[in-house]
């Protein structure tokens, strides 16, 4: 009889418990919390710094400015977050306008007064961590890279990059499929892909908690893609340390066809999935980066990087 | 970190401790061991089982007086209504368990401690018997004075015995040990067969406790003394049903107490427990196909405290306030128990110890059935809101009245049907299920309904959890006699929060691990 315990022990998993107890309370300070959350203020901090993510075009903060909304009529395609909204919820995306509606990537149509109840949904806080006041923003589109073209069934994969102590790693990359209804979320039927940091090339894939090498929607073989930008999406990762310095810490990308890498949003509590995707655990990674000493945050973004690099 | 953590939760398990032992020991060096012999604890079961119509019970309770203390009363009263009265002519207390409508079995439990005392009273040697009991008595005690239907002191027998036994002697002493000698002499005690009433008493000179009892006040009062029974307990480690009747005669001022049966002549001894004055008996009941009774009896190793803090100084149904309250966080642990260590997703910290409250008040099956079917009703009715576009506080709102409505609507049915169970549904349950609903909803439209039924079973599982442990009536009572020990919750929870194991459930998701070739 397999005992379970020494498996994971072996594989290195890290448990929820675990991730808690030792990770996110013990390296996130609690002030930086907000500046992650809220994905309104996590793009304010980002433009200032210069660091790409999706053009923000308005933000909804009160019920009487629903009326602005009326402005997207000028509009062909756009994305309405919530600002507080978790795992993806509450997002509405655009993807095209044909006479006074407009139609998801599924097709369904969208009025605008389907986007106002939409909309005051989010200011009521219908998607929001702790159910209180919110905001919605509307923001670019992105139209995902065409590398992707074959293995993604509409809607924009991401790749989720997870920090610590400001060092890059593990990373997985997130595939929507017709299940997930065009959404990178694994909960919903989207595809979980390890990455191997060195190269950039992808690794076997997870869905719904099972190992899979074939995407379930156009068959095609998961592993090795070689993910485009990887070097300036390490640096990217590296260097957002400088500016949320959160001690694990998950940064999610997105591959714009046009404009490359940008960063969709923070998240100080990562999932766990990543290490099914990458057939690995992070706790022998996480122990790694602890090997180098107390210094590690203060190392600058080069020195960091270097150290993923002599991770494996 | 967790260096930390252990220390203070070790602290918080010694306070505790301390605590326990201080209430536990302290006053034992105030009380001598002559009084510490005399502490009893009483646990009076009743076992009632209803015809299907309104049942009441009444029995009267122990009270302070000179030669007890009663305390740390507890009561667990099955779900029924309870209140207690004073009763002003005796000074009796009693108390009152109601049922509307009972079916079926229920077991109500009486605990209280004692500590007693033995009373000696000595008689005045000059003192005589007053000539007219009617002027001399106030009027509030001509009822001790009167005969009664069992107590026949003007009966032409009981007045003729009075003459043999005590002839014109007036002097209270020496009248009381005339009667009381022919009593104990002459009339043969038979348990349970015997004689019951004075009268009988006297001609088949034999007759039980009561009789006995009864037949010496008879003459008490024929001779112009104030004479009533007293009932109680004589306290003696085990278990046993029968009570026991002796005799009080008011004499120079002050109650004189006697017993026939065992010997004791203006005097009780120190393990009889007063439970009520007057002729009457321990127990009433209306309503019932079965009925018994049972004392267990031991001792008690913990002193009345005179510590005005403690919880039994606060009115019996405030008391079961703070007992309701002294369960949350024995939910709250019970519901960590299942996040952290086991993993079952609910829906919050506080639902699962909300509703086992609620399964409380409306039992678990009723609970549950109620759970499921508001859930369902109450994803149509979103269902239907969204469909119409209704903003979100006032939907809630609108959730909330047609969950009432519902209610109303269910309550009428079941009426007819005959359930009356449904009548005992308050306001409580109904808001936890309709924060539930709301719940459960979002997670149905964001997650899936797969996630959200997910959800919605693991917070009845630990609701289910809670709900037995609240239950358990040794775990109830210590905490109101001990609520220090919260601090050990405290403690537990506390090592719970720095748990850093894999969670059971974890297991299972990330089952494929197995498969990876090491």
């Amino acid at each position: 009889m397999i005992n379970p315990f020494t498996v994971f022990k072996q594989f290195g998993l890290l448990g929820i418990n675990r991730r808690n107890a030792c990770y996110t309370l013990a390296r996130n300070p609690r002030r930086l919390y907000p500046l992650v959350d809220d994905k309104l203020k996590t793009k304010e901090i980002l433009e200032a710094h210069q660091i790409p993510c999706p053009e923000l075009y308005f933000t909804i903060k009160h019920n009487f400015e629903l009326k602005y909304l009326r402005e997207l009529k000028f509009l062909k395609e756009f994305v309405i977050k919530p600002a507080r909204g978790a795992e993806g919820r509450g997002i509405l995306v655009m993807v095209d306008k044909t006479g006074n509606e407009w139609k998801k990537a599924s097709g369904e149509r969208i009025s605008i007064e389907d986007i106002e109840y939409h909309v005051s949904n989010i200011l009521a806080g219908l998607y929001a961590l702790g159910g209180v006041n919110d905001e919605a923003f509307i923001e670019y589109r992105v139209h995902s890279h065409v590398v992707f073209k074959s293995l993604a069934y509409q809607g924009v994969p991401d790749i989720r990059m997870v920090l610590y102590r400001g060092v890059p790693v593990m990373s997985m990359l997130r595939l929507p499929t017709k299940e997930s209804g065009g959404r990178a979320n694994l909960h919903q039927g989207a595809v979980g892909v390890g990455i191997d940091m060195q190269e950039g090339r992808t690794l076997g894939g997870v869905h719904h908690d099972k190992l899979i090498e074939h995407h379930p929607d156009t068959d095609m073989l998961i592993a090795g893609l070689k993910i485009p930008f990887w070097n300036d999406i390490l640096e990217i990762a590296a260097k957002i340390y400088d500016v949320f310095p959160l001690g694990y810490l998950g940064v999610d990308f997105v591959i714009d066809q046009v404009l490359g890498p940008l960063i969709l949003e923070l998240n100080a509590r990562p999932g766990l999935n990543i290490q099914l995707a990458n057939r690995a655990g992070l706790l022998p990674r996480l122990g790694a980066v602890d090997q180098f000493g107390t210094q590690v945050e203060s190392w600058p973004w080069d020195k960091r990087l270097e150290t993923t690099r002599r991770l494996k | 970190m967790n260096k930390k953590v252990y220390f203070i939760s070790a602290f918080l398990v010694v306070l505790a401790g301390a605590i326990i032992a201080a209430k536990v020991i302290y006053g034992g060096h105030n009380i001598n061991p002559e009084v510490s012999k005399h502490l009893w604890r009483v646990k009076t079961v009743i076992n009632i089982t209803g015809k299907g119509e309104r049942a009441k019970v009444r029995m009267t309770l122990p009270q302070d007086n000179i030669h007890q203390i009663i305390y740390n009363e507890h009561f667990e009263n099955a779900e029924m209504v309870f209140y207690i009265r004073e009763r002003p002519l005796t000074g009796n207390r009693i108390g009152f368990w109601r049922n509307e409508l009972l079916e079926g079995s229920k077991s109500i439990q009486y605990s209280f401690s004692a500590q007693l005392k033995k009373n000696v009273y000595a008689i005045p040697p000059s003192y005589n018997i007053p000539k007219s009991p009617k002027k001399t008595y106030p009027a509030e005690m001509q009822v001790w004075v009167d005969p009664s239907t069992l107590i026949q002191s003007q009966d032409p027998a009981v007045k003729q015995h009075l003459k043999n036994a005590v002839g014109k002697e007036r002097n209270a002493s020496r009248a009381m040990r005339n009667i009381f000698d022919f009593v104990r002499g002459e009339v043969k005690y038979r348990s349970e067969k015997g004689s019951k009433d004075a009268k009988e008493a006297l001609k088949k000179l034999e007759a039980d406790c009561g009789g006995q009892a009864r037949l010496f006040a008879a003459l008490s009062r024929a001779a112009g003394l104030p004479s009533r029974l007293v009932g109680g307990l004589i306290m003696e480690s085990g278990i046993k049903s029968t009570t026991h009747v002796w005799v009080e005669n008011y004499i120079a001022g002050e109650w004189v107490p006697f017993d026939t049966v065992n010997n004791h002549f203006a005097e009780t001894p120190a393990n009889y427990v007063e439970l009520y004055r007057g002729d009457y008996p321990l127990f009433k009941h209306v309503g019932l196909s079965k009925f018994q009774y049972f004392f267990v009896i031991g001792p008690e190793r913990i002193p009345p405290v005179d510590n005005p803090w403690s919880l039994y100084v606060l009115p019996i149904h405030f008391q079961n306030f703070i007992k309701v309250l002294l369960l949350i966080p024995l939910g709250a642990l019970v519901v960590a128990v299942f996040r952290s260590v086991i993993g079952v997703p609910t829906f919050g910290t506080f639902a699962p110890i909300l509703l086992a409250l609620a399964f409380q008040e409306i039992s678990l099956f009723f609970g549950l059935l109620c759970l499921v079917g508001i859930i369902f009703l109450g994803w149509v009715f979103r269902t239907v809101l969204d469909h119409l576009k209704i903003l979100v506080i006032p939907r809630l709102s609108l959730i909330v009245t047609l969950v009432v409505m519902l209610v109303l609507v269910m309550v009428v049915v079941f009426y007819h049907l005959g359930q009356q169970r449904i009548l005992f549904i308050t306001l409580f349950p109904m808001i936890i299920m309709t924060w539930t609903i709301e719940r459960y909803s979002v997670i149905q439209i964001e997650d899936g309904t797969r996630a959200a039924l997910r959800t919605a079973l693991g917070t009845a599982i630990v609701a289910i959890a809670a709900y037995y442990l609240m239950g358990i009536h040794m775990l109830r009572v210590f905490l109101f006699a001990f609520p220090e020990l919260l601090l050990v919750i405290m403690a537990l929870l506390l090592i719970l929060g720095r748990y850093t194991g894999i969670r059971l459930t974890e297991i299972v998701r990330f089952k494929e691990i197995f498969k990876i070739k090491r």
